[in-house]
C-alpha cells in the first residue's frame, strides 16, 4: 500500500523530466547545427563571444543561486583563465583543449583565493572583498598585459600579435561557434550534475541555514570551497572561449566594472533559471551588438540594464528567463481550456 | 544515555549553563525550565554550535569534546530546530536525502530508507513536494524524518510543538513517542507545552538559571515545588 502510493508519482515525475530532457538534449542539438548556418560574420563572433560569457554568467549564477554568495570577481576570473589558455597555448603550442583547462584550473586556483573570505562573510562583506579582488585582477592584468606570442612567462613580444591558435576541428568562423557552443553544453551538464547530486543538496542546505546544513552533518568548509573552485573554473574556460574565438585578448578589457555588469545581467536574465545565463549573455554581447546593427550608439544598452535590473528586482525576481517560462505556462493553460471547450 | 558532567558556558559575563551535571538514560526525556534557563544553551552544548566553558558531555560513553560540529550528525547526533529548518528549494523526500549523504547507513538502498522515513511521519503521498509548497506541520514532520535516518543515538527537539494546532499536536504527540522504537534512538524534548511533556517523556529534567532545579519521572519532577515557584514566581515559605 505505502509503495504504492510512493512509486506512482515518483514514477510519473519521471517520465516528465525525461522526456523534459530530451526535448532539450534536441532543441540544443537543433540550435548547434541550424545557428552558426543562419549568421553572417559579424552576428557569428558576436554569438561566439556571448557563448563565452553565457558560461561565464553560469558561474555567476552558480554561486548566487546555489549559495546565495555574490561574487563581483568572476570577470576578472574569465581575464585569468583567458591569459593562461593564451600563455599555455602560445607558449607550448599544446592542443586547444589543453590550453582551455588550464585556463580553467587556473582560474579556480585563483577564484579559491576569492571565495576564501566567504567562509567567514556573506551577502555585502563578501560582495565587497570579491569586487576588491576583481580591482586586484584589473590592475594586475593591465600593468602586464596579455600574452601575444612572445616567449618568457609574461609572453610579450615587438612585433604584431600573433593570434591564439583554435582548435584543428573548428578553425572557421563557423565551426568555431559550434565548438564554442558544445562547450557551454559540457559547462551546463557539469553544473546540472553537481546541482542533482550530492553537491547540490549540501549547497541548498547552506543555503537554507548554516546551523541547519551543520545540524545535518555538511561539512560546509569543503562545499563552500568547492562551489568558489567550480565558478572558477567556469569563469576561466570562459575565458579561454573568449580568447580563441578573438585571437587575442586585450588587457584593458577586464575592468571590475564588466564583473558587476556580469553580475547585474545574470539577475537580469534569471539567476534562479537554466536559460538564465544564456539571457544575461545574450543581453550582454548581443543586444549592443544589435543596436550597432540599427546604427544606434551600443552604450545605450548600458541604460537599458539599469531599467532591466530595477525591473527585475522590483517585479521580476526569476528574470526575464522566470518570465518567459510563466508567459509559457501561461499559454499552455490557455491552450488545455481551449481544447477543454471543444470537446462536448 | 546523555551524561552532562559539571558543564559551565559562559556568554561574556552571562552564564548560560551553572556546573550542570546529569545523567539521563531514559528513551524519552523532558527538558523544560523557565525563559533563559539554559534548555536551547544545553541543545546547542550537545550539538557542538556552543563550546562549553568547562566541563564534559558523553553520549553512549563518547566524549563530544572531540567530535567536530559538523561530524556529529554522522556519529549520531540530530535535531529540530525552534525555527524549522527545512529546506524549501529541495523535495520533501531529497530533505531526506541530503542528510543521508552524510550519515552512515546500514546498506540499505537511499530510496527505501527515504520511503521508510516518510511513512513514519506521514508523508509519503508529499515525497516530492518542494520544502516551500509544505505546510507548518509537515515541515515539522520533514525536519523530524531527517532527524531519523541513519543510525541516530540522539534526537533532540527544540519546542515542536510551537505554533501547531490541536489536532497537529495530537499527531506530533504520537509520531514523538514512536521516534525510539522506530530508530533506536534517545529523545530529548524541550518544550512549553506541559501536557506534551507529561504525555510523552518518561523522565523530565527542570532547568533554572543553568542548573538543575529537580531531575525524575515526569510527573514527580513537575510537581515539585522548587519547580512550581520557579514557573509561577511564588516563594516558598515552608523549608
Amino acid at each position: 500500500m505505502t509503495d504504492q502510493t510512493l512509486s506512482r508519482p515518483a514514477i510519473v515525475t519521471g517520465v516528465k523530466i525525461e522526456a523534459r530532457q530530451a526535448l532539450i538534449a534536441l532543441a540544443v542539438v537543433v540550435v548547434i547545427a541550424v545557428l552558426p548556418e543562419l549568421l553572417n560574420n559579424y552576428w557569428l563572433r558576436t554569438f561566439i563571444s556571448a557563448a563565452a560569457l553565457a558560461i561565464a554568467s553560469l558561474s555567476v549564477s552558480l554561486l548566487f543561486a546555489q549559495l546565495g554568495m555574490v561574487s563581483l570577481a568572476q570577470f576578472g576570473l574569465l581575464g585569468v583563465g583567458g591569459w593562461f589558455a593564451l600563455r599555455v597555448s602560445h607558449g607550448f603550442a599544446v592542443p586547444f583543449e589543453v590550453a582551455l583547462v588550464v585556463g580553467g584550473v587556473a582560474a579556480a586556483i585563483v577564484g579559491l583565493v576569492v571565495g576564501l573570505p566567504a567562509l567567514r562573510m556573506r551577502g555585502l562583506y563578501l560582495a565587497i572583498i570579491t569586487l576588491m579582488m576583481a580591482g586586484a585582477l584589473q590592475v594586475l592584468i593591465s600593468a602586464f598585459g596579455f600574452p601575444d606570442g612572445g616567449s618568457g612567462i609574461l609572453g610579450k613580444s615587438s612585433t604584431a600579435r600573433k593570434m591564439m591558435a583554435r582548435p584543428f576541428l573548428a578553425n572557421g568562423d563557423e565551426a568555431y561557434l559550434r565548438y564554442a557552443l558544445v562547450v557551454l553544453t559540457i559547462c551546463y551538464v557539469i553544473v546540472w550534475m553537481h546541482v542533482r547530486s550530492r553537491p547540490g543538496r549540501a549547497w541548498a542546505m547552506i543555503r537554507r541555514g548554516e546551523v541547519c546544513a551543520l545540524a545535518c552533518g555538511v561539512d560546509i568548509v569543503a562545499y563552500k570551497v568547492w562551489a568558489f573552485a567550480l565558478a572558477g573554473f567556469l569563469a576561466g574556460v570562459a575565458g579561454g572561449v573568449l580568447a580563441g574565438g578573438i585571437g587575442q585578448l586585450d588587457g584593458s578589457a577586464f575592468p571590475a566594472s564588466q564583473s558587476i555588469m556580469l553580475f547585474a545581467l545574470t539577475i537580469v536574465g534569471g539567476a534562479y533559471s537554466c536559460a538564465g545565463p544564456l539571457v544575461a549573455a545574450l543581453l550582454l554581447r548581443a543586444f549592443p551588438s544589435l543596436l550597432n546593427d540599427w546604427h544606434v550608439d551600443g552604450n545605450i544598452a548600458t541604460m537599458v540594464f539599469g531599467a532591466g535590473l530595477l525591473h527585475a528586482l522590483i517585479t521580476a525576481p526569476n528574470g526575464v528567463a522566470g518570465q518567459i517560462a510563466d508567459a509559457g505556462s501561461a499559454l499552455a493553460r490557455l491552450v488545455r481550456r481551449a481544447k477543454g471547450k471543444g470537446k462536448p | 544515555m546523555i551524561e552532562i558532567d559539571n558543564v559551565t558556558v559562559m556568554f561574556g559575563g552571562v552564564r548560560g549553563l551553572n556546573a550542570l551535571s546529569a545523567t539521563l538514560p531514559e528513551p524519552v526525556t523532558g527538558l523544560v525550565g523557565p525563559n533563559g534557563a539554559g534548555k536551547t544553551t544545553l541543545i546547542n552544548v550537545l550539538s557542538g554550535f556552543v563550546r562549553p566553558t568547562a566541563g564534559t558531555v558523553r553520549i553512549d560513553g563518547r566524549d563530544l569534546a572531540g567530535i567536530r560540529p559538523h561530524k556529529r550528525a554522522a556519529f549520531g547526533i540530530r535535531r529540530t530546530f525552534q525555527n524549522e529548518q527545512v529546506v524549501e528549494n529541495l523535495s520533501a523526500a531529497d530533505n531526506i536525502a541530503a542528510v543521508l549523504d552524510n550519515v552512515p547507513t546500514s546498506g540499505e538502498p537511499r530510496t527505501r530508507l527515504i520511503a521508510r522515513a516518510l511513512d513514519f511521519v506521514g508523508l509519503v503521498s508529499k515525497a516530492n513536494v518542494l520544502g516551500r509548497d509544505l505546510n507548518a506541520f509537515d515541515r515539522r514532520m520533514v525536519e523530524i524524518a531527517r532527524a531519523t535516518v541513519g543510525r541516530p543515538k540522539l534526537i533532540m527537539m527544540d519546542e515542536p510543538g510551537a505554533g501547531l494546532a490541536q489536532d497537529e499536536s495530537e499527531r506530533l504527540r504520537d509520531v514523538i513517542r514512536n521516534i525510539h522504537g522506530f530508530c533506536g534512538a534517545q529523545i530529548l524534548l524541550v518544550d512549553h507545552d506541559v501536557d506534551l511533556i507529561s504525555a510523552t517523556c518518561v523522565t523530565t529534567l527542570v532547568l533554572d538559571f543553568g542548573s538543575k532545579l529537580a531531575y525524575g519521572p515526569t510527573a514527580a519532577a513537575l510537581a515539585d515545588p522548587k519547580v512550581r515557584a520557579a514557573y509561577l514566581g511564588v516563594v516558598e515559605e515552608a523549608a
